[in-house]
This record gives C-alpha cells, structure tokens and sequence, in this order.
C-alpha cells in the first residue's frame, strides 16, 4: 500500500486531534450558574445574588437585567451592582399589580452586557402573588427588552445541569453513530459472505463488528461517566441504557460464537447468519423501544432531539467531524485487524 | 412452502416426542418442580413477583425444551431430509412444533403456577393475546438458535449463551404487557407495546426464513 492509499488514515487523525482540541479548548458561553433568592412577593423590593459562569460582571461596563414573565409582560433591574467577575447583585422592585390571576408565576432571568452578549436563567424567581392585586399591566409592559448585545467569537452553549459536560457530546454521541457505521459495515460484508462464500468477507465482518463492540463499550463507558456528572449516578433505568446492554449484551454472544467452533467453514456461516440475526434484533431495540417509553435522553419522552438548541452551530462543528474522524479511525483499527486475520490465514494454510 | 411436507415433520416431531416420553414429562416435570420451588420459598406470591416468575420460569423451561428439537437428530437425519424436503418446510414444521410446544408449556406452567397462588390477571385478551405473541417471538428465537447450535455439533451451552441476549428484548415487552394486565400498572399505549412485540416476531421470522437456507446446506 502506497502514500495513497493513506489517505483517509491521516484526514481521520488530524479531524479527531481538531476535534479533540477544539471541542476540549473552546470556552462555555457565559450562564448563570444558580441565583438567590428562589421566591418572592409582589410589592417586594428583591436584591438578587445571581453567580454567574465564564461571566464578566465587573469588567463589562453596560449591564442590563430583566424578570420576564411571558413574551410581552416584563420588568426591568433597578440597579446592578457586579461584586467580582462572577457574581452580582441585581435590584429589582416587583410591582403590586399583574397581568394574570396566577397565585405563583414563575419568572426568567434574562442578563445582559456588552462582553458576554444576553443569556437566560429560566425559572429563576417564584413570583407568589399575595391579596388581591390589580389586574394592571402597566407596570410590566415598559421595559425595553429590545438592542440585546450578541457575545463575539466562538463559543459552545452553556446548559444548566449539564454545564462543561457538554462536550462530552462529542465524544459520547459520535461513538454511537460511528459504532453504528462499522455495525452496517459488518453486517454488509456478512450479507456478502453469504452470498459468495468468499473467506475474506468473513474476516472483514468480524473485524469490523469487534470495533464496533469495542465502540459500544466506550459509548457505555463515557455515557456512565457523563451520567454520573449529570444524572449523579453511573446507571439508571433508563429504557436508552438498558436497551442498549441488551444490544452489547447479544454482540458479546457473537464474540462467544466465533470462538465456539474450529472448522472455519462453518463458523463462517454460522457468524455470518448471526451478525444479520443480531443487527435486524437490534433494530427495534435501540430505535422503537426507547421512542415509545420515556427516557432522560433527548429525543424521548418529550425532550427535545438532536437539533433546535442542544445542538446548535458550534457543537455541530464539532460533532459531524467527531462521527467522522471516528468512523475512519474504526475503518483504520478493522483493517489493522483485518491484515492480522489475513496473514494467520494464510499461515494456516501453509502448515 | 408445501403444508402437506410441514403436517407431516409436524406430525412425525410429535410422535418422536410422545414416544420418548421421559424427556416430554422430563420438561413438564422440571416446570412443576421449579413452580412449587418457587411457592415454597416465596410462600405468598404478589403479582409483581407473579408476572416475572412465570416469564422467567418460561424462559428456562423452554430453552430446555427447544434444545432437544434440532440436537436429537442425527446427521444421517439431516442429509435424508435434505433429500426429502424444502428447508423452508422443514424450519416451518419445526417452528411450528416449537411453538405448540411452548404454549402448551405455558399453559401447564400457568395451571400449577395459579393452583399454588392464585391468578391476578385481571385482562385476559391482553394477557393472553400478548403471551401467545412472545411465546412466538421466543420460539421464532429459539429455534434459529437451536438450528445455528446444532450445525456447529450440537453444543447445549452455545444454545443458552446466543438465545438469551437474543430474547431479552422480547420478554421485556412481554413483562410489561403482563403487568399491564394484572394492573400492576396503567398504561394507555399498551396496544402499542403488542403491536411492537408482533412487529419484533415478524422481522425475526422474516430473518430466520432468510437466513435458513444458507445455513442448511452445510
């Protein structure tokens, strides 16, 4: 094999060293972290410690915060007052009278100044309403929530609970996907092997079918630890997770089947048949299933999927090439198996 | 397909069955003794335990069963019914046998299982319209595996490591139609975990009649 047919081993290094670095090395957009008090009355006049992520509350010079209540109904901070870069104490004067006859409301804390642009905090305050007020609202259409400023430069989304583990996307998620393309790669060359009997598409689908074990085993491994960060423990019950054991669980019995026989021929066939028994099995396992039944996943249950804000443009920039350069690193890890299997064939036949 | 081949491996499984009746009681003995195992150590049963008991209890009691169906027989066998019969009809008879097998297993399983403590299902077309479901599903499984076990000379414990994982799925559904059923819970798309469990048994009988054939002709 010559320069060019290297290719593609290069392209996958140098995309997974970008993404490796880029997605370990850009910054969080600024957030807020947590802010006290969680609940106060109308009429209050409500002094808000808000602790701030990647935050410049006393660098920055225009500060400007709002409580928002629905999309017209909002007020506007008295004063603003940054204690250190990350934490800051807002003024607010809650009117007495409301828009709504809702006993408890919930309010979103929306921040902004020049440096870090305009983030939210939702549900930051419990408005509890307190004898009857007057269904006014003018006190609550004046603020001016218009000309907020937009952070510059290249920054992944901050997201409450899930924070700096959000790069983990691209490690976690990008394991599955390119698991997914060695199982199909696998499973190809069974289908192959059974339609030509040729030796060498037996090889190839068992190589490419170890990775992919070897992918499903990393994907579970950074899925525990992300789920210790964020859900606190290493496993729950959630449907995705013991789906997906099962999934590892019938690919572990395949390992177990082609060490079971040594006629060749014969395991051959016998693999081949599996590996398209195994996939087609798999198929409602990791795809219906967990559609149907709730899950902490995104895109079950009601959460949001890949796509609106939890992956927005940034993370997409590294996402796509992480899927990628991890696919090729696969393909370059079954090829390496691939040789090995090849020449101990060749041996065998030999002696 | 040909239904006259089918009826008559159908027919002959059968006989050779009922003419070794020890292994045929031996299964059905194993189901009674593990039920009154079972009642014994748990002394009152409710019906959670109740609806996983049986699948488990199901489960393994099958697996014994199948195994038999495609291990008993000799290689001479295979080569004379490869110069009778089509291997669909063949795994068709086969799957068939299986699966009266194991709802007749089921049904025995369920009569001394709710002697011993009681019978909580509460939705009867749910329960057994799902449960004849999976018993499908399972022997769908069971005997693909039982096929791939015996042409790789007839390894027992290759059968339990490749069946399990493989029905795992199935019998998760099953045990929430089940328990949907004695009301343990309450699950209005209930319907739709029984047409899930049908759509499971149909791409993996699709499967196994695709992928037969191949492995047949070894």
């Amino acid at each position: 094999m010559g320069v060019k047919g290297l290719w593609w081993k290069v392209a996958g290094v140098i995309i997974f060293i970008f993404v490796l670095i880029g997605g370990l090395c850009v910054p969080l957009r600024p957030g807020v972290t947590s802010s006290q008090p969680a609940n106060a009355k109308n009429g209050d006049t409500l002094f808000m410690n808000v602790i701030g992520y990647n935050t410049h509350f006393s660098t920055a010079q225009n500060h400007r915060a709002w409580l928002k209540l629905d999309s017209i109904h909002a007020i506007a901070a008295k004063d603003f007052f940054g204690k250190n870069e990350n934490e800051a104490v807002i003024t607010f004067y809650l009117p007495k009278d409301l828009p709504t006859s809702a006993k408890v409301r919930p309010l979103t804390l929306i921040v902004d100044n020049e440096l870090d642009g305009a983030f939210v905090q939702p549900n930051a305050l419990f408005l509890t309403i307190e004898d009857n007020p007057t269904h006014s609202s003018s006190s609550w259409t004046q603020a001016d929530l218009t000309n907020l400023s937009v952070a510059s430069g290249l920054k992944f989304p901050y997201r409450n609970i899930l924070n700096e583990t959000i790069r983990n996307t691209f490690f976690h998620v990008a394991l599955w996907f390119a698991m997914f393309i060695l199982l199909i790669a696998g499973l190809y060359h069974a289908i192959m092997y059974l339609r030509t009997g040729d030796y060498d598409h037996d090889i190839q689908s068992a190589s490419f079918n170890r990775i992919a074990i070897l992918y499903g085993v990393l994907g579970l491994l950074t899925g525990s630890v992300w789920a210790k960060f964020t859900w606190n423990t290493f496993w729950t019950t959630d449907v995705k997770l013991n789906m997906t054991a099962i999934a590892m669980l019938i690919y572990l019995a395949y390992l177990v089947l082609r060490g079971s026989s040594a006629d060749h021929d014969r395991r051959a066939k016998l693999a081949a048949s599996y590996t398209i028994f195994a996939f087609i099995a798999l198929i409602p396992l990791v795809f219906v299933i967990p559609r149907m039944t709730d899950s902490l996943h995104p895109g079950n249950g009601g959460n949001p999927a890949l796509g609106g804000e939890d992956l927005d443009h940034t993370l997409r920039l590294f996402f796509y090439p992480s899927i990628i350069a991890l696919s090729l690193l696969g393909t370059w890890m079954a090829s390496l198996l691939i040789r090995y299997e090849r020449l101990k064939e060749k041996i065998f036949l030999k002696s | 397909m040909n239904i006259i081949n089918i009826k008559d491996i159908f027919i002959k499984e059968f006989s050779v069955e009922f003419r070794q009746k020890f292994a045929f009681f031996g299964i059905f003995l194993f189901a009674a003794t593990v039920v009154f195992l079972i009642y014994k150590s748990f002394n009152n049963i409710n019906p959670r335990e109740w609806t996983i008991l049986i699948w488990i209890i199901m489960l393994f009691a099958g697996l014994n069963a199948v195994v038999k169906s495609f291990l008993q027989e000799k290689k001479e066998t295979y080569l004379y019914y490869y110069t009778l019969f089509d291997p669909i009809d063949l795994i068709v008879a086969k799957l068939v046998y299986n699966f009266v097998f194991l709802c007749s297993l089921f049904l025995i399983i369920l009569g001394i299982l709710s002697v011993f403590s009681g019978f909580p299902v509460k939705d009867f077309s749910l329960f057994f319209s799902g449960s004849a479901l999976g018993i499908f599903g399972i022997s769908v499984v069971f005997t693909f595996v039982s096929v791939i076990s015996s042409a790789d000379g007839g390894n027992g414990t290759l059968m339990s490591i490749l069946a399990l994982p493989l029905v795992l799925p199935i019998v998760l559904l099953l045990l929430k139609i089940s328990q949907v059923s004695v009301r343990l819970l309450v699950d209005t798309s209930v319907v739709e975990d029984v047409w899930l469990l049908a759509g499971v048994d149909c791409i993996l009988l699709g499967a196994m009649l695709l992928l037969f054939p191949a492995l047949w002709r070894s």
